[in-house]
C-alpha cells in the first residue's frame, strides 16, 4: 500500500495540536494529526482548569506572555465561530494582608506591561459586593476582567472538527515511535504503520521531549510531569462563585482556585506535584484533603459534600519556565512547540497562530482553502438538545424523533445527541468519548443511570456486541462475558 | 392537552397512585402516567429476586401493578420524559412517538423514586478505571443485559442491594471477594447476611472500606483498609487485593430535578420536595409520593404512602370542582409541623 503524504504532520491531538490544525485547515494544504490516545484531548488538555487566564502572571517579555495575552483576546471570536462555550467571567486574585497588596501591585503592573486591559485593584467591599461568599478575611483583590472559561476538550473537540471537516485527516492510537528524515521528507512510525510529512509540528504535550528525541535533537530543558488534582461540585453549588477566584501567588505557583465551569458545576483545584510518571492521573487522599483546605482558604463556607467527581491531570511542565515553540536546530522544517503548560488553553489560538508564521517562514507556501467550511460540520455546529431553544428542539424532534429519547435526564442528553456524537467527523466510539462530547454520565449521578443505555448505543450504532463497548481505551471494557 | 391528573413515573408508587384515583372517583380517562423508560414498573424491573408483598419478584409485582392499571384503562405513556414543570401545571414532555408536547394539568404527583449515591466512592483514591460500578447497575446488566460486569468483586456498602447484588454475581459463578462496610452497623436487615452472603461464603467486614483502587484501563486491584473509630484509615491494616470490579452502594437519593428545576423547596435531610400534611409540595397541586419524597424503609411502606397521597390528590381535585365558596384552604392553615424541621 502506498503510504500516504502529507505537507504538514501534526504529532498531538491536544489542544495545541488540533488548534494547530484548525488554523492550517483554512489553507490549501494536506495535514494530518498523529494521537497515540483513542481521543482528541486524552492528555493534559483533557484535565486542567478550564481558565481562559488573562495573561498578567507570565513574566514580561516572555513568550508565555505575549501568546496568553493574545490567545484570551482570540478567544472570543474562535468559540462563537464554533459554537463553543466560553464565559468572560473575569477572574479575582485575593489578598489577606499588607504583603499579598504588594503582590498584587506587582501583578497589575506585569499584567499592564504584557497588555492586559481592564485590570484594577478592589477593595474589600467592592470584593464582597462582587463575591458575598469570599472569605471575609480579605482584604484586597486583582479584578481582570478580560479573563474567562471554556471546557478544555470541547474546544478542543470543536477545532479537530471543524479541522476534519475540512480535510485534515486524524489518526488515533498512533504511538509515535521512530522518526525517519531523508533531506526532504519525514517518515513517521507507530509500530508498522507509517505516513510521510514535508513538515512536522511536535505538540505532543508530555511527550514532546521524547519526539524530540527521535530526530536526534534535545530540547534545552527538560518536561517535568506535574500532576493536578481536582474536584468537581454539583450545580447545586453552581452560584456560589460568579468569577475564578485565586489567592496571591507564591514562588509555588498560582496555587488552589475556586471557578464556575461554562457547564455551571464549581471547579476546585489543582495542587501541584511532580510525579513519576507522565501518565499518572491517580488521584491521592492526601491530595483531595490539600485542595480541600486550599479551597476553604478563599471560601470557607463552600459545600464540599456537593462533590460530584474527582479527578487529576498532568502538565508539561518546562525547566526554563517558557514555552518553546521553534524550528528545530538540528533537522529543518520540524517545528517545536514544547513545555505549554498553563496558560496553554489561553494561548493556544495564539500559538497556533505562531506556529502557522513559523511555517511559513521556513517556506511552506500557503494559499487560503477555496470553499474552506466555518463550522464544525458541513451541516453547522449541531447544537446538543441541552442547548437547543424550544423551537429549536420542536424542529430536531420533528427531523429525528431519536432527540425526544432522553437517554441522561441529570445533563439532559438524548439519543439523537448520542448518535450524532458518534456519527461526527470525529467518532465517538467509547463510553467517555460520548461523554466528553455530549456530556451524558456527566452530572450528579455520574453515569450510574444512563452508561448502560449509551453502551446499548454504541453496540448498535458500531454493530458490535455490547460485552465489546469500551469506557475509553481498547482494554477498558465495561463488561466481561455473558452471565451463565 | 388537559389531564386532571398526571402522574410522573410508573414504578409502584406511580402504579398504585394511578389504582387508587380511579377507586377514588377519578376518572381513569382523566389520569395519565408518564414513563421515561421503554417499559413500565420502574426499578421492580431488574429485581428478581423475592420479597415483595407477599414473597412476590420485584418483576411479578410490576406485571401485576401493570395489568391491574391497564384493566381500569388508565393511559400510560412509556419513552416520555418531563422536561420541566411550571408554576401552574403545565408539563412540558417529549417522547419519540407523540414529539414535543404541553400538558395541563389540574393535579401532579411526582413519583419519580430515587437514585443512587455515588459520593461515598470519590474520596477514594487511586485511577479511574473502568470496572468501577453502582449496585443498581451491576444489578441492571446482569438481569436485564445478561452480561457480567466482572468476574472477582469487591464491594462497598451494606444497603439490601449491595448484598443482593453480591449473591446474583455469586450464583453467577463470579466470585465476590469481599463485602466491605465503613460503618461499624450494616444498613440492611441482618437477616440479608444471613439470606444473600453466607450461603456463598462471601465474607461481611464491618469498619472496613476501600482506600485506594489500582489499574490505568480496567481495574487490577484495590486496597481495602480497617478504619479507626473516626473513621480514618489504620494504615498497617491495609491489603491489596486483585480484583476486576469493584461494586458500590452508598444509599440512594430522590430522582426530584424535575422539582428542583420547578423551584420546589428542598428539604435539607431527606432531599427530597417539602411537603404539607396532605403530600403537597409547596407549588399548589404537585404532590410527590414514595422515593422521590424520602428514602423509605421498604416496598410496602411505599405502597401506604401512595395509596393515601392518591386520596388526598382526590380531595383535592374534588375541592378544586366545587363552584368557589368563599375560600379559607384549610390544608395551608395546618403546615406539618414536623417537616418544618
Amino acid at each position: 500500500m502506498a503510504i500516504k503524504s502529507y505537507d504538514v504532520v501534526i504529532i498531538g491531538a491536544g489542544i495545541t495540536g488540533t488548534m494547530t490544525a484548525f488554523q492550517i485547515a483554512k489553507y490549501n494544504l494536506k495535514v494530518a494529526v498523529l494521537e497515540a490516545g483513542i481521543d482528541v484531548a486524552s492528555g493534559s488538555t483533557r484535565a486542567n482548569s478550564a481558565i481562559v487566564h488573562a495573561g498578567y502572571d507570565a513574566k514580561e517579555g516572555t513568550l508565555k506572555a505575549l501568546l496568553n495575552v493574545k490567545g484570551c483576546e482570540m478567544m472570543e471570536g474562535i468559540t462563537s465561530q464554533l459554537g463553543v462555550h466560553y464565559k468572560k467571567c473575569g477572574s479575582l486574585v485575593i489578598g489577606f494582608n499588607a504583603r499579598d497588596l504588594e503582590e498584587l501591585k506587582k501583578l497589575k503592573a506585569r499584567g499592564e506591561i504584557n497588555g492586559v486591559k481592564g485590570l484594577r485593584i478592589l477593595s474589600r467591599s467592592e470584593l464582597l459586593k462582587m463575591e458575598p461568599n469570599v472569605s471575609r478575611d480579605a482584604k484586597h483583590a486583582l479584578y481582570a476582567p478580560s479573563a474567562g472559561i471554556v471546557c478544555p476538550y470541547d474546544l478542543a473537540y470543536a477545532v479537530a472538527e471543524n479541522s476534519a471537516t475540512n480535510g485534515t485527516d486524524y489518526y488515533f492510537e498512533f504511538k509515535v515511535d521512530k522518526i525517519d528524515y531523508d533531506g526532504k521528507a519525514y517518515t513517521i512510525y507507530a509500530g508498522e504503520e507509517k505516513v510521510k510529512a514535508k513538515y512536522v509540528v511536535n505538540a505532543a504535550g508530555c511527550y514532546a521531549d521524547e519526539i524530540a528525541k527521535m530526530i536526534d535533537d534535545d530540547l534545552p530543558f527538560e518536561i517535568i510531569p506535574r500532576r493536578g488534582e481536582y474536584m468537581l461540585l454539583d450545580k447545586s453549588e453552581g452560584k456560589v462563585a460568579k468569577h475564578t477566584i485565586f489567592v496571591t501567588p507564591n514562588e509555588k505557583g498560582k496555587g488552589i482556585l475556586v471557578s464556575p465551569t461554562v457547564d455551571g458545576n464549581i471547579i476546585v483545584g489543582p495542587n501541584a506535584n511532580i510525579v513519576d510518571s507522565k501518565a499518572d492521573t491517580s488521584v491521592t487522599e492526601d491530595g483531595l484533603d490539600e485542595i480541600a483546605k486550599g479551597a476553604r482558604i478563599i471560601m470557607p463556607g463552600i459545600n464540599l459534600n456537593a462533590v460530584i467527581t474527582t479527578f487529576a491531570g498532568v502538565r508539561p511542565t518546562p525547566t526554563s519556565g517558557d514555552f518553546y515553540i521553534r524550528e528545530s536546530e538540528k533537522c529543518k522544517n520540524f517545528i517545536h512547540a514544547a513545555g505549554i503548560e498553563s496558560p496553554g488553553l489561553a494561548s493556544a489560538p495564539a500559538v497556533s497562530e505562531y506556529i502557522v508564521d513559523i511555517l511559513k517562514n521556513c517556506g511552506l507556501s500557503m494559499r487560503k482553502r477555496k470553499n474552506y467550511i466555518e463550522t464544525r460540520t458541513i451541516n453547522g455546529n449541531c447544537k446538543l438538545f441541552y442547548e437547543m431553544t424550544e423551537r429549536e428542539r420542536k424542529e430536531a424532534i420533528k427531523n429525528d424523533p431519536k432527540y425526544a429519547k432522553m437517554i441522561c435526564r441529570c445533563e439532559m442528553v438524548t439519543e439523537g445527541d448520542i448518535i450524532n456524537a458518534i456519527n461526527r467527523p470525529i467518532k465517538a466510539k467509547t463510553i467517555d468519548m460520548v461523554k466528553r462530547r455530549t456530556r451524558a454520565g456527566m452530572g450528579r449521578c455520574q453515569g450510574a443511570h444512563c452508561r448502560t443505555k449509551v453502551a446499548e448505543i454504541i453496540a448498535r450504532e458500531l454493530g458490535i456486541d455490547i460485552s465489546e463497548v469500551k469506557k475509553f481505551s481498547s482494554n477498558s471494557n465495561l463488561l466481561l462475558g455473558k452471565t451463565k | 392537552m388537559n389531564k386532571k391528573l398526571v402522574i410522573i413515573g410508573s414504578g409502584p408508587s406511580g402504579l398504585v397512585c394511578a389504582m387508587t384515583a380511579v377507586k377514588n372517583g377519578i376518572s381513569a380517562s382523566n389520569i395519565l402516567v408518564l414513563e421515561r423508560e421503554g417499559e413500565l414498573g420502574g426499578t421492580l424491573n431488574q429485581c428478581i429476586h423475592n420479597g415483595f408483598l407477599k414473597n412476590l419478584t420485584g418483576t411479578e409485582l410490576a406485571s401485576n401493578l401493570i395489568k391491574a392499571v391497564k384493566k381500569l384503562g388508565v393511559e400510560c405513556r412509556t419513552e416520555s420524559c418531563v422536561l420541566s414543570l411550571s408554576a401552574d401545571r403545565v408539563l412540558t414532555v417529549i417522547s419519540p412517538s407523540q414529539g414535543y408536547q404541553k400538558i395541563k394539568a389540574d393535579a401532579v404527583i411526582i413519583a419519580t423514586g430515587c437514585r443512587e449515591q455515588s459520593r461515598g466512592v470519590l474520596s477514594i483514591g487511586g485511577t479511574r478505571p473502568a470496572g468501577v460500578l453502582s449496585a443498581g447497575a451491576a444489578q441492571r446488566y446482569i438481569n436485564i443485559e445478561g452480561y457480567m460486569p466482572g468476574k472477582k468483586t469487591v464491594v462497598i456498602g451494606s444497603t439490601d442491594i449491595a448484598f443482593i447484588v453480591s449473591r446474583r454475581l455469586a450464583i453467577e459463578g463470579a466470585k465476590v471477594i469481599t463485602v466491605v462496610e465503613p460503618k461499624s452497623a450494616p444498613l440492611s436487615d441482618k437477616k440479608n447476611i444471613k439470606d444473600c452472603l453466607r450461603p456463598f461464603n462471601i465474607p461481611f467486614q464491618l469498619n472496613h472500606n476501600v482506600t485506594k483502587i489500582y489499574g490505568k484501563e480496567r481495574i487490577e486491584a484495590v486496597d481495602i483498609c480497617q478504619l479507626d473509630k473516626k473513621g480514618k484509615p489504620i494504615k498497617k491494616t491495609k491489603q491489596k487485593i486483585e480484583c476486576d470490579s469493584l461494586v458500590y452502594s452508598c444509599g440512594y437519593t430522590p430522582d426530584v430535578d424535575i422539582a428542583i428545576e420547578a423551584g420546589m423547596r428542598i428539604k435539607r435531610d431527606t432531599k427530597g420536595p417539602f411537603t404539607k400534611r396532605n403530600y403537597e409540595t409547596t407549588i399548589p397541586g404537585v404532590f410527590v409520593t414514595g422515593n422521590a419524597h424520602y428514602i423509605h424503609k421498604n416496598i410496602d411502606k411505599i405502597l401506604k404512602e401512595s395509596v393515601v397521597t392518591a386520596e388526598s390528590v382526590a380531595k383535592f381535585l374534588q375541592k378544586a370542582n366545587q363552584p368557589k365558596k368563599e375560600k379559607k384552604n384549610e390544608d395551608n392553615a395546618h403546615i406539618d409541623r414536623k417537616n418544618q424541621e
